[in-house]
């Protein structure tokens, strides 16, 4: 009797769960449904044509475009470029993001000025930045090649943006200046998180701010850490604007990434059908990696 | 304290969404100034005349009619030029009405794309002719005006702006936009200061670079980060060296047609070895265009020379109309004396004969030709665009219509030279990059790159146009 | 871990070590700040020279002369109803992201019933999709609904695009709130919806304000959504203003860095209010008050 009470009770309560997960879930789901889920589908469903995009006969050739996908050099090329934007995103961003947050979380508000400005770059539009850079790494009167003849003595070009390994980095580093005042914002937030209590405790302990920040916030930041870096890899991986803006994918296509290579079939090239293949690719792609990083770091996150 | 600021912040919430139905019920059009008054005045009008009358042009309906235009003219003195043409033709026929929507240059082919694959093309659109064209053609969206353009009046449009309206032999397009000549522009008193003469040859070319090179100035200001312009230097050295013949014949892949010929080594290794000699700005495959760097190295004396599209002569005009008069002259690309001797034509040109042309998109549902709305198309693409006060207009702002003895009103010399260049071309080229398949187009642009970087040889980038433009070919 | 027993000759060494670790600390911290307001600083150094000057001088150049008239070009171009909808279309779409966020992260976090794997799943893959790939389907179903070409049309593409990315975040915040919070509320009498309300949404604030920032400003600058469904001149945002002063083949770099400067300061001033919101201790006044 007793037993069957609490099974009923446990059912209500999980009914009621659900109940109450259902009204907190619906607006975002249908929201995503409309304008994510939908598109996607209708990625999907393009990339099994032979389409321009425009016109109003499309034909229907099965799996070809994905066969040709498997054998595109350019689309593995952009995408090995996507990989290495992203390793090196995520270790510059990160980590700096931490620094920084970590030094304004213990200088408190007397280094107001500095988080002010250092958020800066994460304000402006790609549009100027690109504009500035590409000014600041010019060959000609650019800073980077004034400061080289400068310590040379002798008329010295560094072209960072004009061939092929250069610009890729050069772009990883454009960008890491881009998005590391977010991550800076994200941990300070994180830092906030932590209750006080836990600080004073520490303190009242005999800890140094610097004890306090090692042995008890970074690791309670771990969960924060883990989206932050989830966050940097996803935004790599589909990573179009500030590029798009600044190189096109060029020099012959060095700085070419998954996103513009797919912008350009579809748009420019009149090749719907295959950059949908590519789209839809890509998704593929991204949403693996990001499974993959997600389950290698539960491990880690356990122990 | 938290309460109160949630407060205010909807409070402000709420009074910007009430502002937002106040904007969305009262702005409607834009560009259809005089609206209820043109409606007032309609029968004074047709009364007074229209500038149309007594020309041999398809009656227009009197019904109600709306059309939807889309063109680039986001900035001015374009978008005062082409209101004002719509202006006029809606004073005439104040029963159609003209949605003129300027979209931005950009982003503007992905807009095509987006709305034509939604069923919501515009009635009319501007594009810049070549592939895109033919390609808008071929999906349904673009009328063929050729008996039109045969049967009503026109204006006398030069030969080679017919042409690249044409496509298959179909007349799809109205120009509009004037023709871009690509001459190169260089610094007169560099020119003076060091005792050199405008090159005829290219010869003579070269040996004016070894000059300034000597007196350390930039041959060539080229920033080809932008890749198209990289690729004028190609183009006309092709042209030169061919009179174009093998890069029509390249283009059909046809009777041994090759990107790796003669012209196509020729242009190739010329270029490559002006590289080394150091004719062009060191990293020129890091400077853009799109930034205007290569106009500022002409700007502070480091370069004297640049290959460029007429539209330069308005661009620094607009900067500093003081150090243009003082320091910009214009010569035509020099010819190539060897090739000449052959009997190689000397008087191809590259550059856009149209500009822009405008295309239309008159269809009903059932894919039949929608001649009412057509026939308005007609009129106010030939008789509004491309009138007397629209030409003017035009001039005034340093373009060039491409009209028959529009070139005897020029004023600017630099202008004239670039007008007369062209109308006494045999044969324009339009830019590979518009002229090629769009997926030719890319290959192309990257070649440019890898060509300036001396990262391929002439023959690997001529084979990669060939497997480009035999896939193109094999995929239409 | 930490001896509360250190000798005085310790107490010192560490002190002066603390010293030193915040001397170095400073140094770099000011070189960094160089490397964030250099291209800032010539930002709005190049917004007040002409272009001619810009390009013949140098961009990294001080204006000689300054030159104002950019500004007064960009003002007399509507620049403030640009603005005024930016305002509007970004204020609304951040207000419903976060809260409907906020409430799809909830259950996600602090529930357990038999789909969450699956929709949390769900909710972070949709993080990997290109936005280009919806630009077609949102522009028909934007024309089908009859929204195109008005401001409404984009809070829906803005606040979607925002949430898989929001929702993820504030999941793993809202994780991180210890169960007690809620427990001891549930004693009190609350049901999970006043929980809500009362507890967890409070204590979420660190996270909402981040996702405020990261959101507001990629909203601020949206460009491709809008530049797809709006066409009239006045119903256009912020980022489009661009437009009128960049042609063809014609671009005038200084009024659009005016554009630029004039756009991002009022970001910069949220920021300077708000950022106090992310200094640490709410967490403490919402467990104690």
């Amino acid at each position: 009797m007793k037993n069957e009470n609490n099974i009923g009770l446990a059912q209500a309560r999980a009914k009621s769960t659900a109940k109450a997960a259902t009204v907190f879930l619906i607006p975002a789901l249908l929201l995503i449904t409309i304008y994510i889920i939908y598109p996607v589908i209708d990625t999907f469903v393009i990339s099994g044509y032979k389409w321009n995009g425009i016109s109003s006969d499309r034909i229907f050739i099965g799996t070809e475009n994905w066969v040709s996908l498997f054998k595109d050099e350019m689309f593995w090329k952009s995408f090995k470029h996507n990989l290495i934007v992203m390793v090196f995103s995520i270790l510059l961003q990160i980590p700096m993001g931490m620094l920084l947050a970590t030094f304004l979380d213990a200088g408190g508000k007397k280094f107001n000025i500095f988080k002010i400005i250092w958020f800066l770059p994460y304000l402006m539009s790609s549009v100027a930045i690109a504009f500035l850079f590409v000014y600041a790494l010019a060959t000609n009167g650019g800073i980077v090649s004034s400061l080289a003849t400068l310590i040379m003595g002798k008329k010295t070009t560094i072209d960072l943006l004009g061939t092929a390994p250069n610009a890729l980095y050069t772009v990883i580093g454009v960008m890491a200046w881009q998005f590391t005042p977010f991550y800076m914002v994200y941990f300070i937030a994180g830092y906030g998180n932590i209750d006080t209590s836990i600080y004073e405790a520490a303190i009242i302990d005999g800890a140094t701010r610097w004890q306090y920040i090692k042995h008890i916030a970074i690791p309670l930041l771990g969960p924060i850490f883990k989206t932050a870096c989830t966050m940097s890899l996803i935004g790599s991986l589909k990573y179009f604007d500030m590029i798009w803006n600044m190189t096109q994918g060029g020099p012959a296509g060095s700085t070419e990434l998954m996103a513009t290579y797919m912008y350009k079939l579809s748009f420019q090239q009149f090749n719907m059908g295959y950059g949908s293949a590519v789209a839809a690719g890509m998704f593929l792609l991204i949403t693996a990696i990001a499974l993959i990083f997600n389950k290698v770091f539960k491990v880690k996150e356990e122990y | 304290m938290n309460k109160k600021v949630l407060a205010t912040f909807f409070a402000t919430v709420l009074a910007t969404t009430t502002l937002v139905g106040c904007g969305g019920s009262s702005a409607t059009t834009t560009p259809s100034a005089g609206g209820s008054g043109a409606d007032a005045t309609a029968q004074a009008n047709s009364s007074a005349g229209k500038q149309t009358d007594g020309k041999n042009l398809p009656t227009l309906t009197t019904e109600p009619l709306e059309i939807t235009l889309w063109d680039i003219a986001t900035e001015d003195p374009a978008k005062t030029t082409q209101e004002g043409a719509v202006q006029r033709f809606m004073k005439d026929y104040p029963n159609i009405k003209v949605n003129q929507v300027h979209q931005q240059n950009d982003n503007y082919k992905q807009q095509l794309v987006v709305a034509m694959s939604s069923g919501q093309a515009p009635d009319i659109y501007v594009h810049w002719g070549g592939g895109p064209m033919a390609e808008y053609y071929k999906s349904g969206f673009a009328n063929d005006l050729t008996e039109m353009y045969a049967k009503y009046d026109h204006p006398e449009f030069i030969d080679a702006a017919v042409a690249q309206s044409t496509y298959d032999g179909k007349m799809l397009a109205i120009p509009f936009g004037g023709l871009s000549g690509c001459d190169i522009f260089y610094n007169k008193t560099i020119f003076k200061d060091l005792g050199l003469e405008v090159p005829k040859t290219i010869d003579e070319l070269e040996a004016v670079c070894e000059k300034l090179k000597a007196n350390n100035i930039i041959p060539f200001s080229l920033a080809n980060a932008s890749k198209w312009t990289g690729s004028m230097y190609y183009m006309y050295l092709v042209a030169r060296h061919s009179g174009n013949a093998e890069f029509d014949a390249a283009y059909t892949q046809e009777n041994g047609g090759t990107f790796t010929s003669d012209a196509f080594v020729y242009a190739g290794s010329k270029i490559q070895d002006w590289v080394k000699k150091g004719y062009f700005p060191d990293g020129v495959n890091s400077l853009s265009a799109d930034d205007n760097q290569d106009r500022a190295l002409l700007y502070d004396g480091s370069a004297a020379m640049m290959l460029h599209g007429a539209w330069q002569v308005s661009g620094i005009k607009a900067d500093s109309e003081e150090w243009y008069n003082e320091n910009v002259g214009v010569f035509r690309f020099p010819e190539d004396s060897e090739a000449k001797a052959k009997g190689v034509p000397q008087d191809v040109e590259i550059g856009t004969a149209i500009g822009m042309g405008m295309s239309f998109n008159c269809f009903k549902d059932d894919k039949t030709v929608d001649q009412e709305k057509l026939d308005a198309c007609y009129v106010l693409a030939t008789q509004y665009y491309n009138d007397d006060t629209y030409n003017n207009d035009q001039l005034s702002s340093g373009t060039q219509p491409s009209i028959k003895g529009m070139e005897e009103n020029i004023d600017d010399p630099n202008m004239k030279v670039i007008a007369d260049v062209f109308f006494n071309a045999s044969n324009v080229q339009l830019w590979y990059d518009q002229y090629l398949p769009a997926s030719v187009t890319e290959v192309h642009k990257n070649c440019m790159t890898e060509l300036f970087g001396l990262e391929k040889t002439p023959e690997e980038i001529g084979k990669e146009h060939d497997d480009a433009m035999k896939k193109a070919i094999a995929e239409q | 871990m930490v001896n509360p027993n250190m000798s005085e000759a310790d107490y010192r060494k560490s002190k002066i070590k603390s010293r030193i670790a915040w001397g170095v600390a400073i140094f770099f911290a000011c070189i960094w700040l160089v490397l964030t307001l250099t291209p800032f600083f010539f930002m709005i150094i190049n917004s007040f020279r002409k272009q001619f000057d810009m390009l013949q001088q140098g961009v990294f150049h001080l204006p000689d002369p300054w030159f104002f008239d950019n500004y007064v070009n960009v003002v007399s171009h509507g620049f403030f109803g640009y603005f005024l909808r930016s305002v509007i279309v970004v204020a609304i779409s951040l207000v419903l992201m976060l809260a409907i966020s906020a409430f799809a992260a909830y259950p996600l976090a602090r529930m357990s019933f038999k789909l969450n794997p699956f929709i949390y799943a769900l909710i972070v893959a949709m993080m990997s999709v290109p936005m280009h790939v919806t630009l077609i389907p949102i522009f028909k179903l934007t024309t089908s609904v009859g929204l195109y070409d008005s401001l409404g049309s984009l809070i829906g593409p803005y606040v979607a695009f925002a949430l898989p990315m929001s929702v993820f975040i504030l999941t793993a915040f809202m994780k991180t709130i210890p169960k007690e919070v809620e427990e001891s509320a549930e004693i009190d009498g609350c049901n999970r919806y006043q929980n809500f309300f009362k507890m967890i949404l409070p204590l979420s604030k660190s996270g909402l304000s981040t996702l405020a920032i990261y959101n507001g400003v990629s909203m601020w600058n949206e460009f491709a959504f809008a530049n797809t469904l709006l066409i009239t001149p006045e119903k256009k945002t912020l980022p489009l203003a661009l437009g009128q002063f960049k042609g063809e083949h014609s671009l005038d770099i200084p009024i659009i860095l005016a554009v630029l400067t004039l756009s991002v300061l009022p970001m910069i001033t949220l920021f300077i209010v708000f950022q106090d919101k992310l200094v640490k201790g709410m967490m403490a006044g919402a467990v104690k008050g």
